[in-house]
C-alpha cells in the first residue's frame, strides 16, 4: 500500500512538459498496472461493493434500538454451516490458483466444479435459513435488525449469483479443453478466486458483526458513541 | 507485461507511474518508444443496422447514444422547468396545474436534470465518445459491457419516464425523495411514483457501474504507448476521478433507493420512525428518516463534482486549444482534480444543517465545505492565467469557456456564504439556494457542454456548426441565464421560500411578483434558445462545411485519427504513439504554433521548452 502511494504521489510529481521527463515517458507502455483487465475489474468492484456494503452495515448500526434484543435469531443455526461452505469455496478456488502458478492442471477441472457446486450449496443454505427465520415469523419487516439481516444476506447472495454467472462462462470454456490447455484459462480463474475471496471476507465481517459478536459490537458501538 | 519484453534498450529513470516497466539506459536516439508489448484488441465489428447502430459495441457510437437520450430527457426536464416558471410567474396560466403537478414537475425536473441529463452526458457522452480516442485506444476494454450499460440507462429512462403515466402519477416528494413524505399518502406519487423513481434509480446506478468500470480500466490499463498517467489530457483526468467518485458515491443512492423500495413495498422501517396518521399508529417503528438524508447526501455531494469534474477537465482543454496556450499549471490542475475529488466525501452534511445536527457537526462540515474552495479557486486561477497573454481565438467555443468562468465563479461565490452554517440557516429553503446550486451546477457545466458540443461536433460528423448561430445561441443563453438567476438571489434575500407553488396573499408577493415574471420570461426565452443548437446541428450535418483532419490543429489524439469521423477501431492499423504532453501550444522555435502528441522530438529539436 505504501508502494502504492509513494507510486501516486511520484506520479502527479512528474513534469510532463520537460524534455527530460519527456524522454523517459516514451518509453511507457501505455498500463499502469502489471494485471490482467479481468483481475482490475475485480478490484474495481471490490472497491463498489465495499461501500455497498459498509453503508448496510453503517445503516443497521445507525438504526440500533436503545434496547436490542440480542435473541433474535435462534442458536445455533445454519449460518455457521453456512459459513464453512464458503470457507471450502474459497479454499478450492485458491487451490486452483496455486495449481495454475505450479502449471498442475490436473486437478483443476475437478476443482473448478467443485466450487461451483458449493457456492450453489451457500445459496441453498442461506435461502433454507431465511425460510427458517420466517417459519419462526423473523420477517423483514419485523425490525430493522431483521431488515438489515435480510437486505444483508440478499445483496451478498446477488453478488454470488454475478460470480456464478461468470464461474458458468469460464467453467463451460475450461472443461471444453484439453487438460494442458486450461492454462490459457488463467487470468479469468484468478480474477474468480480473487472475487471469491473478497466475499468470503464481506460474509465473515457480517457475520461476526451482526451474529457472533452481535453483544459485545452493539455494546462497543453504544460505549463510543456516548 | 514488462517482463516478457526481451528489450536491449534501458532507461535511467521511468515515469513514477510505472509499476512495473522496462529497465534503464538511455538511448541515443530521441524517437525510441516501446515495442508493443500486447496484442491488438479484438473488436467486434457489426454488419447490420442493429449491430452497428443499436446494439453496438463502439464506444464512439454509445457515447453518441448516450449524449441523444441525455439530450432528449434534458428536454423533458427543461419542459418541466418552463410550467413551473409559469406558475410562479403567472399563476393560474396553466390552467391544468395544481399544487401536486408544480411537486412532481419539481421532483422530476431535478432528478432528470442531475442523475439522467448532466451525470449521463457527461460521463456516458463524453466519457465513450473521448477516453478511447484520447488515451490511444482502440475502445473500451469490455466493450459488450459497455453496451449493456447504455441499454441499462434506456430502460432507466423508459422506468422514470413511465412514472407519468401511472395512477398518481410520478413522485412529487422533491428530487432529494425524502421520507417519511416520500412513501406517505397525501404526497403526490407515493404509490406506484416513489416505486417507479427507486427502480429507476437502482437501474441507472446498475448500468452506470457496467460503464464506469470500463472508464477506469482504460484509462488505467489500455492506453498507448508512450501515454503517461500525465500525458493525459485534463479532460481524461477530470472523467477519471469524476468515475471514481461515481464509483464510490452511487452504492449510497442503490443502498437508500431500495431500502426506501422496501420501507414502501415490504413495510420495512429502515427510514421509518414510528408514526402516526390521522390518530392511528402506522405500522413502522424503529428506523430514521436522517439516515436517509445521510445516505443521500453522501451521494448527492459527490454528485455535484461528478458532474463539474468532466466540466473542469474539459473546459480546461478548450481553453488551452482556443488560446493557443499550453494550460497553466497542469501539475496543479490534476492535483486540484483530485483533491477536490477527495474532500467531496467529506462535505455532504452541509446540506443537513437545518436537520438538528449537534453543532459541532455543522462547524466540521463548513470547515470542510470552505476548504474545498481552495483547490477550486486555484482552478479558476489557473483558467484566467491560461487566457492571460494567450493568442485567443475569440470564437463560439471560447465564448461558451468565458461564460463558464464568470458563471462559475458567481456560482462558486454564493457557496461560500451557503457553506457557512451561520449564514446558510436563515438562507435555507429560499430562493438564494436555487440561484446558488444553479448557477454553479446547471449553467455553468451546461456552459461546459455547449463548448464542448462546438468544440468535438467536427470530430464526431466531420462538418463545422455554424459560428453565427452558435453566438446567437450563447449570447441568449449567457444574458438569459443571468436574467434568470440573478434576480433570484434577490428573493432569496427578501426571504421568497422555494418549493412554493403559489404566494397567495403573502406579503412577499408585492416585491416578488414583478420580478417572478421577469424571471419567468427569460426561462422561456433561455429555453428556447436551445432549439438554435438543435437546428443548427441539423442543418450543420447536412451543409456545414467540411471540417477536414483537426480545424482547431490541436494537440490531443483524438484529433489525430487516419479518418474524421473516426471509424470503429479509431486508428486504422496502427495505434498511434505518444511522444509528448497535449498543450504544446505556441512553444518557441516550433514552425507552427500547435505540436501534436504523436510528433516525434527529432521532427522538432529546434523548440525550446517553455516553462510553466
Amino acid at each position: 500500500m505504501s508502494n502504492f502511494i509513494k507510486k501516486l504521489f511520484g506520479t502527479l510529481a512528474e513534469k510532463p512538459w520537460e524534455k527530460e521527463q519527456a524522454a523517459i515517458d516514451s518509453y511507457h507502455s501505455g498500463k499502469t498496472f502489471n494485471l490482467s483487465s479481468q483481475t482490475s475489474a475485480v478490484i474495481v468492484i471490490f472497491g463498489i461493493s465495499t461501500v455497498l456494503f459498509s453503508l448496510i452495515l453503517t445503516g443497521y448500526l445507525y438504526t440500533i434500538p436503545p434496547e436490542q434484543d440480542t435473541k433474535f435469531l435462534f442458536r445455533p443455526n445454519l449460518l455457521w454451516v453456512n459459513t464453512i461452505v464458503l470457507f471450502f469455496v474459497t479454499y478450492f478456488f485458491n487451490k486452483i490458483t496455486k495449481d495454475l502458478k505450479k502449471n498442475n492442471t490436473a486437478k483443476i477441472k475437478k476443482n473448478l466444479i467443485l466450487v461451483g457446486g458449493l457456492s450453489y450449496l451457500f445459496l441453498f443454505g442461506q435461502i433454507f435459513f431465511w425460510y427458517q427465520l420466517m417459519q419462526d415469523e423473523k420477517f423483514v419487516y419485523t425490525n430493522t435488525y431483521f431488515s438489515s439481516f435480510y437486505i444483508f444476506t440478499a445483496l451478498h447472495g446477488l453478488h454470488l449469483l454475478g460470480g456464478l454467472f461468470f464461474w458458468g462462462k469460464v467453467c463451460s470454456k475450461t472443461l471444453k479443453l484439453k487438460q494442458h490447455d486450461v492454462i490459457s484459462q488463467k487470468k479469468s480463474l484468478s480474477a474468480l478466486s480473487l472475487y471469491w475471496t473478497f466475499l468470503l471476507i464481506v460474509w465473515l465481517i457480517f457475520f461476526l458483526v451482526i451474529y457472533v459478536f452481535n453483544d459485545a459490537f452493539i455494546a462497543w458501538c453504544k460505549a463510543v458513541l456516548t | 507485461m514488462s517482463e516478457d519484453f526481451n528489450d536491449s534498450k534501458t532507461i535511467q529513470a521511468q515515469s513514477s507511474e510505472t509499476i512495473s516497466g522496462g529497465g534503464a539506459t538511455p538511448t541515443p536516439d530521441i524517437d525510441y518508444v516501446r515495442p508493443a508489448e500486447l496484442p491488438d484488441q479484438d473488436l467486434y465489428h457489426g454488419h447490420s443496422f442493429i449491430t452497428k447502430w443499436v446494439f453496438c459495441q463502439d464506444a464512439k457510437v454509445i457515447g453518441v447514444q448516450y449524449f441523444l437520450l441525455a439530450t432528449f430527457t434534458g428536454i423533458i426536464g427543461l419542459i418541466l422547468s418552463w410550467l413551473m416558471r409559469l406558475q410562479l410567474g403567472f399563476p393560474g396560466a396553466a390552467g391544468f396545474m395544481t399544487a401536486e403537478h408544480y411537486y412532481q414537475f419539481v421532483t422530476m425536473h431535478g432528478m432528470i436534470m442531475v442523475v439522467y441529463f448532466l451525470t449521463a452526458l457527461f460521463l456516458g457522452g463524453f466519457g465513450n465518445y473521448l477516453i478511447p480516442l484520447m488515451t490511444g485506444a482502440r475502445d473500451m476494454v469490455f466493450p459488450y459491457v459497455n453496451m449493456v450499460s447504455f441499454w441499462m440507462f434506456f430502460v432507466a429512462v423508459g422506468v422514470l419516464l413511465a412514472s407519468f403515466f401511472v395512477p398518481g402519477g410520478p413522485t412529487g416528494s422533491g428530487w432529494t425523495l425524502y421520507p417519511p413524505q416520500a412513501i406517505l399518502e397525501g404526497t403526490p406519487g407515493s404509490g406506484m411514483g416513489i416505486i417507479l423513481m427507486c427502480v429507476s434509480l437502482i437501474l441507472f446506478v446498475a448500468g452506470f457501474t457496467m460503464g464506469g468500470l470500463n472508464y477506469l480500466i482504460t484509462v488505467l490499463q489500455a492506453r498507448t504507448r508512450g501515454m503517461t498517467l500525465m500525458r493525459m489530457p485534463l479532460t481524461v483526468w477530470g472523467i477519471f476521478t469524476a468515475t471514481v467518485l461515481a464509483m464510490l458515491a452511487f452504492p449510497a443512492l442503490l443502498v437508500s433507493a431500495l431500502m426506501m423500495t422496501l420501507d414502501k413495498v415490504l413495510e420495512t422501517s429502515f427510514f421509518m420512525p414510528t408514526i402516526l396518521k390521522a390518530g392511528e399508529v402506522l405500522e413502522y417503528g424503529g428506523g430514521t428518516p436522517i439516515l436517509f438524508q445521510h445516505l443521500f447526501w453522501f451521494f448527492g455531494h459527490p454528485e455535484v463534482y461528478i458532474v463539474a469534474l468532466p466540466a473542469f477537465g474539459i473546459i480546461s482543454d478548450l481553453i488551452s486549444v482556443h488560446s493557443r496556450k499550453n494550460i497553466f499549471g497542469y501539475r496543479m490542475m490534476v492535483w486540484a482534480i483530485v483533491v477536490i475529488g477527495a474532500l467531496s466525501f467529506f462535505v455532504w452534511a452541509h446540506h443537513m444543517y437545518v436537520s438538528g445536527m449537534h453543532p459541532w457537526f455543522g462547524f466540521f462540515f463548513a470547515t470542510t465545505t470552505l476548504i474545498i474552495a481552495v483547490p477550486t479557486a486555484m482552478k479558476v486561477y489557473n483558467w484566467v492565467l491560461t487566457l492571460w497573454r494567450g493568442n485567443i481565438r475569440l470564437n463560439t467555443v471560447m465564448l461558451w469557456c468565458l461564460g463558464f468562468i464568470v458563471t462559475f465563479v458567481n456560482g462558486g461565490i454564493t457557496g461560500i456564504f451557503l457553506g457557512n452554517v451561520t449564514v446558510d440557516v436563515p438562507l435555507s429553503d429560499t430562493y438564494f439556494v436555487v440561484a446558488h446550486f444553479h448557477m454553479v451546477m446547471g449553467i455553468a457545466p451546461l456552459m461546459v457542454i455547449m463548448g464542448a458540443v462546438y468544440h468535438w461536433f467536427p470530430l464526431v460528423a466531420g462538418r463545422m456548426l455554424s459560428e453565427k448561430l452558435g453566438k446567437w445561441h450563447f449570447w441568449i443563453t449567457f444574458l438569459g441565464a443571468y436574467s434568470i438567476y440573478f434576480p433570484m438571489h434577490y428573493l432569496g434575500f427578501i426571504g421568497v421560500p422555494r418549493r412554493y407553488f403559489e404566494m397567495y396573499d403573502s406579503p412577499y408577493i408585492t416585491s416578488a411578483v414583478g420580478m417572478n415574471q421577469f424571471i419567468s420570461t427569460a426561462a422561456f426565452i433561455v429555453g428556447a434558445a436551445q432549439f438554435i443548437l438543435i437546428y443548427n446541428i441539423i442543418v450543420s450535418l447536412k451543409i456545414g462545411k467540411p471540417a477536414g483532419k483537426n480545424p482547431w490543429q490541436a494537440n490531443s489524439l483524438e484529433w489525430l485519427t487516419p479518418t474524421v469521423p473516426p471509424e470503429h477501431g479509431n486508428w486504422g492499423d496502427k495505434l498511434p504513439v505518444v511522444h509528448r504532453w497535449p498543450y504544446d501550444y505556441s512553444v518557441p522555435g516550433a514552425k507552427e504554433d500547435f505540436i501534436p502528441q504523436t510528433t516525434p522530438p527529432s521532427e522538432v529539436v529546434e523548440t525550446k521548452v517553455e516553462k510553466t
